[in-house]
C-alpha cells in the first residue's frame, strides 16, 4: 500500500461535488416531493385523511347515537334536530354515517395491511423454496383464486357459521372471510418479483460470496419489493372497502345493528323516492372514501416507482433567474 | 378570438437576432443548428442540459459529436428531431434546408420526421415493433410520406432497400418478423426504414454501441453505404472516438453541453487544442500498440448543469487550469493559425501537436508486480480448467419434449491462470464467454469437466466447507456496477456483507472496509452513502472493492468497464493494474473491447462458439494472429486514428455467428471464415469434415537461424489447417488507397 493514495484526487473532486447540499437528496425527501407534486393524490390524502377524524370524532357534535329512536322526527328529512334526516325507524343519519364510515374504514384498513403482509410471506416463501414447496404453495394459491368467495362469505355469515356469529361480531367475521380471499393476486407478483429479483447483480454477487439463501431473501429481496407492498396496501383498502359495501349492500356482510356504509345503502335502495337522503348521504361517503383512495395511489405510484418520470416542468426563465 | 395577435414567440425572433448578427448558415448546408439550448426540471432545480450549440451540416458530409455521457449530445438529436418531451424547454433555431424546425408542432414536425431526417437508434432490439412483420415497418415508413405509392412499388421499393443493407434473400426477409432478426440484422433494418424515403439528413445516435465489434463493422459499412446512396448528411453521435476516426468529416466534442472543440477530423486527432479532447485521446487504450503505458485519466465528473458555470466549465477536472480559466467561460474560438478548427480554450493558442498529453494528466506510472520476474512456469496455478464441457439441450413441443439438438455453449475448454497474471477471454456474443465463467463461479461436483480452484477441484466439493474455502479464493466484479450494488445498501452494508460472511469481528469489518475505500480510491467518509449517490466509476470501484475483501487470490472480471465512459474507464482500468501489481492478484477477464484486452491482459483466449479457437501470450496474439476469425476480430476493431483507419484493410465477416444447429461438423469458422471462402473444393472439403485441433505455432525458420538452435515454441497455439490461405477478397474493404505519405 505504497503510493495508493496517489488517485485521491479524483475522488476528492467527485466528493467537493457531491458535498454540494443540493445534489444528495434524501429518498424520503424526494419521495415526498413527487407524491406532493401531484395535486390530485394530495387532495385524495386530505379527503381521507378528513373521512378518517370524521369518523372519528364526529360523534361528538351530535346528540343523537346510532340506537336511540325519536319517536317526534322519523322519516323526516334534514333538519335543525337532525343534521341529515332519520330513518324511518326514526334513527339519526348522521349517527349511523359516521358509525358506518368508521366500520369501512377500519375494514379497508385492516384487510388491506394484513392481506399484504400475508402475500409478502407466502409470496417470498414461494420463490425462496422454488421447486416442490412452489408448485405445492402455488397449487393452494390457484385454488383460493378459484374458490366462490360470494357463496363462502354468504355462507360464514348467515346459516353455516352460526358458532362463530355468537362469538364474534359480524364486522370481525367479515374482516376473516376478506382476508382469506383477497391476498393471492398479490402474492403471486410478490413471487415472480422476488423470482426476477433472484436473477439481479447484487443477489448473484451475494451467492458467489457464500451468502446464505435465507440472510439473501430477508436482506436483499424484501427491502427491494416494500415500494410494490405500498401501492398493494392502498389497492387493497380501496378492493376491501368495496367488497364491504358489496356484500353488505346483497345482505350477506354486515348484519344490523352493526352498521357500515354498504348496510345503508343497502337498506335504502328501495326508497330512494321516499327517503333520498337515506341513499345519497352514505353513497356519497362510500364514494368520497374509495375515489381518495383511487386519486391517492396514482401520486404513489409516482413516488415509489424508481422509474417514474415525475419531475416536474422545466419553468421558463428559471435559467436566467439563477444566473442574476 | 383569432383576431388577437398571436404572443411573439422567441424562438423565431432569437434565430432573426442571430441572422442579423451575421451567424446565418450558408444556404448550402442541409441543416443548420444556431445556439441551441435545451434544460429540463429535476429534483434539484432546472437543469441546463444544452447550452448553445451550433452546426452546420453540408450535404453528403458526416459530423461526428463525441463526449462522455450527459454532456448533451443525445438530447442535441432529440431536440433537432423534435423528440422530447413536452417538458423541457428548447430555444435558439434549427433550420433545416433553411425551414426552421423549432417550434413547430408535433403534427407539423411529422411531415419532416422520416422523410427529410431521419434518426437510427441504439437500441436495435427494442426500435422494432415486436408484433409487425419487417416488410409492414418498411412499407408503413413510404406509406405515410407517400399516400400515393402503388402496393407494389412500395413493395418493390422495401426489398430494394433490404438489399440495400446487406440483408440476404430480401424478399423472403420481408415476410419476417423482427425476433427473427440478430441485432445487427435489426440495425440493419432501422437503417433501411430511416433511409426509405432518401432522407437529407441522418442522425445516428450511437448506432453500433449495443453490438458485437464485427457486427459493428459490418453496420458501419452499411451506414457508409447508405450515405453514399442517398448522399444524406450524417450526424453520428457516438462516445467511441475510434467509430468516428474512420467516418466522420468533422467532430464536434461535447463537454458539460457546450460545444468545446470543433474542426476536421484530424485536426481533432493530430492537434487537439482543448484538454478536454487531448484527455479523451489519451483514455483510449490501443488494440495496435504494443507498448504498455497507463492510459489517461480525467479526474472528477462533469459538472453539475443546475448552475451556470463561472469560469470555464473543464476547469475543476482541467490540469492545466489557472485563475484566468475560472473568469468567464471561455467561448469557441478560432485556432490561431488554422482554418476552421475552433476551441474553447484560452490556452489554445499554446497547445500545440506537440505536448504529451499523459505529462499532462500526470498518469501514473507503469505498475510492475512481483510476479513479472519470474518465469510463468514457474509461478503457481491459481485456477485450472480441464475439459469443462457445458451442453444445453435444444427441445421443442409443449406437451412431449423432443430433443432436436445440442447448443454446446461451452465444449472442451482447457487453460490455466497462473499467479498475478490476467487472462482474457474475447469473443463475439454467444461464442460461450459468460457460460464459461458462469461454470467457474457456480462450480460443483457434477460439473462435466473439472475446475480446480486454489488448488482444490470441483470433484471434492461436496461439503459447505470446501465449497466456501474454494469461494474465498475466487471473488466477481460485475459488468453494470448499478446492478451489482443493491440499491438499498449503503456502500458500508455492501462491504460488510462478505466480511460478515467470513466471521470477522465489528471491529475487524470496520478497519477492513477503511483500507478497502482506500485501495481503490474512495474517501473513508463516503461508507455511509447510497449506490445512487455515486458515479459509475465510483460504483465500479465499490464493485472492486468488495471483491477485494475477502484477500482472494483470482478477482473475475465480466466486461468491467464496458458499462462506463472513457474518460472514467481509463481510471477504473488503470486501478485495476494497480491492484494486480501490488496485491499480487489474477484476473479472468471477459471483454469484448479488445483494446482494453491488450491493455491489460497478459494471456488472451479467442472463443468462438463455445471452443478455444487461439490462444496465448497477448503480444503474440493480437501482433501476428494465426487464426482467421482472430484476424478478422482485430481488423474490426476501430483505432482512434483517422489516417490508419481511412488506410487499414478490413475483413468484414459476412453474417452472424451461426446457430448452433447448423454448425459444421468440421471447424466452426467455416461458415464465416474468409480463407475458406477462397480456398479450392478439395481444401474446403478438408475444412468441413474434420475438427482442427489446438496446436502450437511452430518458430518460424528465420527465428531458429537467428537463435542459433531450436527455438523454444512460442506461448500462442491455435486451431486452423490454412492459416496462411489467402483471403476471400469479397471480404476486404479498403475506403481509401494509402497515400504514398501516409504515417
Amino acid at each position: 500500500m505504497t503510493n495508493l493514495n496517489a488517485v485521491d484526487p479524483a475522488a476528492v473532486a467527485q466528493d467537493a461535488h457531491l458535498e454540494n447540499a443540493d445534489v444528495v437528496i434524501a429518498k424520503s425527501t424526494i419521495i415526498f416531493r413527487r407524491f406532493m407534486r401531484n395535486k390530485t393524490a394530495v387532495a385524495g390524502l386530505a379527503v381521507f385523511l378528513g373521512l378518517t377524524l370524521f369518523s372519528f370524532v364526529g360523534g361528538f357534535f351530535t346528540p343523537w347515537d346510532k340506537e336511540t329512536i325519536d319517536p317526534f322526527n322519523i322519516g323526516m328529512p334534514p333538519s335543525g334536530d337532525h343534521f341529515l334526516g332519520t330513518s324511518q325507524a326514526g334513527i339519526d343519519l348522521y349517527a349511523m354515517t359516521v358509525e358506518g364510515t368508521r366500520i369501512s374504514i377500519m375494514i379497508g384498513l385492516i384487510v388491506g395491511l394484513v392481506s399484504v403482509l400475508v402475500a409478502a410471506v407466502y409470496g417470498c416463501t414461494m420463490a425462496y423454496f422454488g421447486g416442490k414447496v412452489d408448485k405445492v404453495m402455488l397449487f393452494v394459491l390457484e385454488a383460493l383464486i378459484m374458490m366462490p368467495a360470494l357463496l363462502v362469505v354468504a355462507v360464514a355469515t348467515s346459516g353455516g357459521g352460526d358458532g362463530l356469529k355468537k362469538n364474534l361480531p359480524s364486522w370481525l367475521l367479515l374482516i376473516i372471510v376478506l382476508l382469506v380471499f383477497s391476498w393471492m393476486g398479490t402474492a403471486r407478483l410478490i413471487r415472480s418479483m422476488s423470482m426476477s429479483l433472484m436473477q439481479r447483480d447484487f443477489v448473484k454477487a451475494a451467492q458467489y460470496m457464500g451468502v446464505p439463501p435465507r440472510r439473501i431473501v430477508w436482506r436483499h429481496l424484501v427491502p427491494n419489493i416494500g415500494s410494490l407492498l405500498v401501492l398493494d396496501i392502498t389497492r387493497g383498502v380501496t378492493g376491501a372497502i368495496l367488497a364491504e359495501v358489496a356484500f353488505s349492500f346483497i345482505g350477506i356482510g354486515i348484519k344490523v345493528p352493526d352498521i357500515s356504509l354498504g348496510v345503508l345503502i343497502g337498506g335504502a335502495t328501495s326508497q330512494v323516492q321516499t327517503f333520498p337522503w337515506m341513499f345519497w348521504v352514505p353513497l356519497t361517503v362510500m364514494f368520497l372514501l374509495t375515489g381518495s383512495l383511487a386519486m391517492m395511489n396514482d401520486g404513489l405510484r409516482d413516488a415509489f416507482d424508481p422509474s417514474s418520470s415525475s419531475v416536474g416542468r422545466a419553468k421558463k426563465n428559471s435559467a436566467e433567474k439563477k444566473s442574476k | 378570438m383569432s383576431t388577437f395577435l398571436e404572443p411573439a414567440d422567441p424562438a423565431p425572433t432569437a434565430a432573426e437576432r442571430l441572422h442579423i448578427a451575421g451567424l446565418h448558415s450558408p444556404s448550402d448546408a442541409v441543416l443548420s443548428v444556431r445556439d441551441l439550448n435545451v434544460s429540463f426540471n429535476s429534483e434539484n432545480g432546472a437543469v441546463h442540459a444544452v447550452r448553445g450549440v451550433n452546426f452546420d451540416l453540408m450535404p453528403g458530409k458526416t459530423l461526428g459529436i463525441v463526449g462522455e455521457s450527459g454532456s448533451g449530445k443525445s438530447v442535441t438529436s432529440l431536440a433537432i428531431m423534435g423528440l422530447l418531451p413536452a417538458t423541457a424547454e428548447i430555444s435558439g433555431s434549427v433550420r433545416l434546408k433553411g425551414k426552421e424546425l423549432l417550434g413547430l408542432s408535433d403534427k407539423a414536425m411529422c411531415a419532416y420526421r422520416g422523410n427529410d431526417i431521419a434518426m437510427v437508434f441504439q437500441d436495435p432490439l427494442s426500435s422494432l415493433t415486436p408484433v409487425y412483420t419487417v416488410g409492414t415497418q418498411i412499407t408503413e415508413a413510404l406509406t405515410i410520406h407517400n399516400p400515393g405509392m402503388s402496393k407494389a412499388a412500395k413493395e418493390t421499393r422495401a426489398v430494394e432497400l433490404l438489399a440495400m443493407v446487406g440483408i440476404p434473400s430480401p424478399r423472403n426477409r420481408l415476410r419476417a418478423f423482427p425476433h427473427e432478426f440478430s441485432g445487427g440484422m435489426r440495425q440493419r433494418v432501422m437503417i433501411a426504414i430511416a433511409i426509405a424515403n432518401n432522407p437529407r439528413v441522418l442522425i445516428a445516435d450511437e448506432p453500433t454501441t449495443a453490438l458485437d465489434v464485427t457486427i459493428q463493422a459490418q453496420v458501419l459499412e452499411v451506414l457508409h453505404t447508405a450515405q453514399e446512396e442517398t448522399g444524406a448528411a450524417v450526424v453520428m453521435i457516438t462516445h467511441d472516438l475510434g467509430v468516428v476516426a474512420g467516418i466522420a468529416d468533422d467532430i464536434m466534442v461535447m463537454y458539460a453541453g457546450k460545444p468545446v472543440e470543433t474542426g476536421s477530423v484530424d485536426d481533432i486527432y493530430y492537434d487537439p487544442r482543448m484538454p478536454y479532447t487531448m484527455g479523451l485521446l489519451g483514455a483510449v487504450p490501443r488494440v495496435d500498440v504494443a507498448e504498455k503505458s497507463s492510459l489517461v485519466p480525467i479526474d472528477g465528473i462533469p459538472p453539475n448543469l443546475l448552475h451556470t458555470p463561472t469560469g470555464c466549465s473543464f476547469a475543476p477536472r482541467c490540469p492545466l487550469v489557472t485563475d484566468a480559466c475560472l473568469d468567464g467561460e471561455p467561448a469557441l474560438s478560432p485556432v490561431p493559425g488554422t482554418g476552421y478548427h475552433q476551441a474553447a480554450c484560452i490556452k489554445s493558442g499554446s497547445l500545440g501537436g506537440d505536448v504529451d498529453v499523459h505529462e499532462i494528466f500526470s498518469a501514473p506510472p507503469v505498475p510492475v508486480s512481483r510476479f513479472d520476474l519470474i518465469p510463468r512456469g514457474d509461478r503457481s496455478t491459481v485456477l485450472e480448467l480441464k475439459d469443462v464441457r457445458k451442453h444445453f439441450p435444444l427441445t421443442k413441443g409443449a406437451l412431449l419434449k423432443r430433443r432436436i439438438g445440442t447448443v454446446k455453449a461451452v465444449d472442451g475448454l482447457s487453460f490455466d491462470i497462473r499467479e498475478g497474471e490476467c487472462f482474457s477471454i474475447v469473443g463475439e456474443s454467444g461464442s460461450g464467454k459468460t457460460t464459461t465463467l458462469l461454470e467457474i463461479m457456480e462450480f460443483h461436483k457434477d460439473q462435466d469437466g473439472e475446475v480446480i480452484i486454489g488448488g482444490i477441484s470441483n470433484k471434492q466439493a461436496a461439503d459447505a466447507k470446501t465449497k466456501s474455502a474454494m469461494r474465498r479464493e475466487m471473488q466477481m466484479v460485475f459488468q453494470d456496477p448499478t446492478g451489482a450494488l443493491d440499491p438499498r445498501f449503503t456502500v458500508y452494508e455492501v462491504l460488510a456483507e462478505p466480511l460478515q460472511n467470513a466471521g470477522l469481528s465489528k471491529r475487524a469489518i470496520k478497519k477492513r472496509i477503511m483500507e478497502l475505500m482506500n485501495l481503490v480510491g474512495l474517501q473513508p467518509d463516503h461508507v455511509n452513502r447510497f449506490p445512487n449517490q455515486f458515479s459509475g466509476g465510483q460504483r465500479q470501484r465499490v464493485g472492486i472493492a468488495r471483491a477485494l475483501a475477502v484477500n482472494p487470490k483470482l478477482v473475475v472480471l465480466d466486461e468491467p468497464v464496458s458499462a462506463l465512459d472513457v474518460s472514467v474507464q481509463a481510471g477504473v482500468i488503470n486501478l485495476l493494474d494497480k491492484l494486480r501489481a501490488e496485491l499480487g492478484l489474477s484476473y479472468l477477464m471477459v471483454a469484448h473491447d479488445l483494446s482494453v484486452v491488450r491493455h491489460i491482459s497478459n494471456r488472451v483466449a479467442v472463443m468462438y462458439l463455445g471452443k478455444i479457437v487461439e490462444i496465448g501470450e497477448v503480444d503474440r496474439v493480437f501482433d501476428n494472429p494465426r487464426h482467421p476469425y482472430t484476424r478478422a476480430l482485430l481488423s474490426a476493431i476501430p483505432v482512434p486514428d483517422p489516417q490508419f483507419e481511412r488506410t487499414r484493410e478490413r475483413i468484414i465477416l459476412q453474417g452472424d455467428l451461426p446457430s448452433p444447429l447448423d454448425a459444421p461438423k468440421g471447424c466452426n469458422f467455416a461458415t464465416r471464415c474468409p480463407v475458406f471462402a477462397a480456398l479450392p473444393a478439395a481444401k474446403q472439403e478438408h475444412c468441413l469434415t474434420l475438427e482442427p485441433p489446438l496446436e502450437a505455432v511452430q518458430p518460424s525458420a528465420a527465428v531458429e537461424i537467428l537463435e542459433a538452435g531450436p527455438a523454444p515454441t512460442p506461448d500462442q497455439r491455435f486451431a486452423c489447417f490454412f492459416p496462411d490461405g489467402e483471403l476471400d477478397e469479397h471480404m476486404l474493404v479498403v475506403h481509401e488507397t494509402a497515400e504514398p505519405h501516409a504515417p
